[in-house]
């Protein structure tokens, strides 16, 4: 009765090697840790996959 | 106040001027009590583990649905695989003859490893066309649905002996021990999204700290779905061993550690894995310790421990605790924050406890879906 509802949602995060910008996003079937996956769009280096976790929000 | 002063025939209700009625409404519980108390207690308790069969076997056909179902929508096989999956399903495993332990663990690792490859080969036997990391994807999501169903014919079976032989004692074990099969179960049923998307599970620690360890080094393959490289770090040449990932195995560590300790016997090992809180124990707390820290059936543990003392080296190990259901589902943000932390840790252990010059073995042990190096 007193339970609340749990919601879990997947995230991403991206980390580019060359300026450290970081990027969180949704998390997309295919990610894992340490992929490279597109180029930074400030300094051209290389993004890779830093984390992948899930959050929860108690609703 | 008078306590000598009382009447035998009032407290018990004798006197004439007693109802027989009130008489009755006292004496006749206790008569049913004294000769139905354990049958009211099953019935009673029975009702609680009923609900919970109930569930557990929702949670097993829900898990075998997902299972078949994600078959036939992302690997499309030829024929329908419902009958053959059914059968991996319902199979067992017979452990070795302990009476005499003496030479019982190559018999354990023996049939584990032929169940493994078994599975592995009657899998790619269902798909013309298969990668390796959907395999062991397919043996993760097999060892769920087999678990659960494990788990809810063992609690049927003592449930329905204990409600045919009328036995209330026969069920109280089971009654202890159902919230814990229950936890077991709702986590193994909450894996499954994490291994159908190979998303990284908090078991997954381990060889994340290691993969990152290992990143712009070159990769060589140890043991079956093993990896190792070597860098420097401080003066110090260390050799890092993981399982392969992105794929959804935990390799085979024992073997990984023999080769490399045989090969170029290292001064120490650092093993780095998740392990189970205890209650009361906040999640994502990093311990370190003494050990081989490495869960499983014991088989790889004993080999670790084996090489370990017979070349005398020191093993020292770092634990991230979580619960089962942590552990087992994909990577909550708690622990993966402490990834940086704990990479710290590794480094100042192996400049506490060896000297410049010596090499370390940096072992990260846990299952490695989608977690790559």
């Amino acid at each position: 009765m007193f339970s609340k509802k749990e919601e879990k949602t997947d995230y991403t995060v991206e980390k580019c090697i060359a300026c450290n910008n970081m990027i969180k996003r949704k998390f997309k079937t295919g990610d894992f840790l340490f992929k490279e996956t597109s180029d930074c769009p400030s300094c051209k280096g290389k993004i890779r996959i830093e984390k992948i976790f899930a959050e929860t929000i108690k609703a | 106040m008078d306590f000598t002063n009382f009447n035998v025939d009032q407290i018990f209700g004798l006197g004439d001027d007693t109802n027989p009625l009130l008489w009755l409404i006292w004496i006749i519980p206790i008569v049913i009590f004294m000769f139905y108390g354990q049958r009211i207690q099953l019935q009673i308790t029975s009702g609680d583990i009923k609900k919970n069969i109930e569930k557990l076997k929702q949670l097993k056909e829900e898990s075998r649905k997902e299972l078949i179902d994600y078959i036939k929508k992302e690997l499309k096989p030829k024929a329908d695989p419902t009958e053959r999956l059914d059968r991996f399903i319902s199979y067992f495993t017979i452990m070795p003859v302990d009476m005499d332990p003496t030479g019982i663990i190559p018999k354990v690792r023996h049939i584990m490893r032929s169940r493994e490859e078994y599975t592995r080969s009657q899998v790619k036997a269902i798909f013309s066309d298969i990668d390796v990391l959907e395999i062991t994807k397919i043996q993760n999501l097999l060892e769920v649905t087999t678990t659960l169903q494990l788990l809810y014919k063992i609690v049927n079976h003592l449930f329905l002996t204990a409600k045919k032989q009328n036995n209330y004692p026969l069920i109280l074990p089971l009654q202890m021990m159902l919230p814990f099969i229950m936890e077991e179960a709702n986590a193994l049923k909450e894996a499954i999204p994490a291994l159908k998307q190979g998303q990284p599970i908090g078991d997954g620690i381990g060889p994340m700290i290691v993969g990152k360890m290992m990143l712009g080094t070159e990769k060589q393959s140890v043991a079956f779905e093993t990896v190792w490289s070597q860098t420097e770090h401080d003066g110090r040449k260390l050799y890092l061993l993981k399982a392969e990932g992105p794929l959804a195995t935990v390799g085979r560590p024992g073997d990984g550690v023999e080769h490399i300790v045989s090969q170029y016997k290292p001064d120490a090992i650092v093993m780095i894995d998740a392990a189970v809180k205890l209650e009361g124990e906040e999640s994502a707390t990093v311990a370190q310790g003494f050990g081989a820290a490495i869960g499983g059936i014991g088989t790889d543990r004993f080999q670790i421990e084996e090489i370990a003392t017979k070349n005398n080296i020191p093993i020292f190990a770092i634990v991230i605790k979580q619960s089962i259901k942590e552990a087992i589902t994909t990577m909550t943000k708690e622990i993966a924050d402490k990834a940086d932390e704990i990479c710290l840790q590794v480094y100042e252990m192996i400049a506490e406890n060896t000297k410049s010059g010596q090499s370390i073995l940096v072992v990260g042990v846990g299952n490695t879906i989608g977690v790559s190096q």
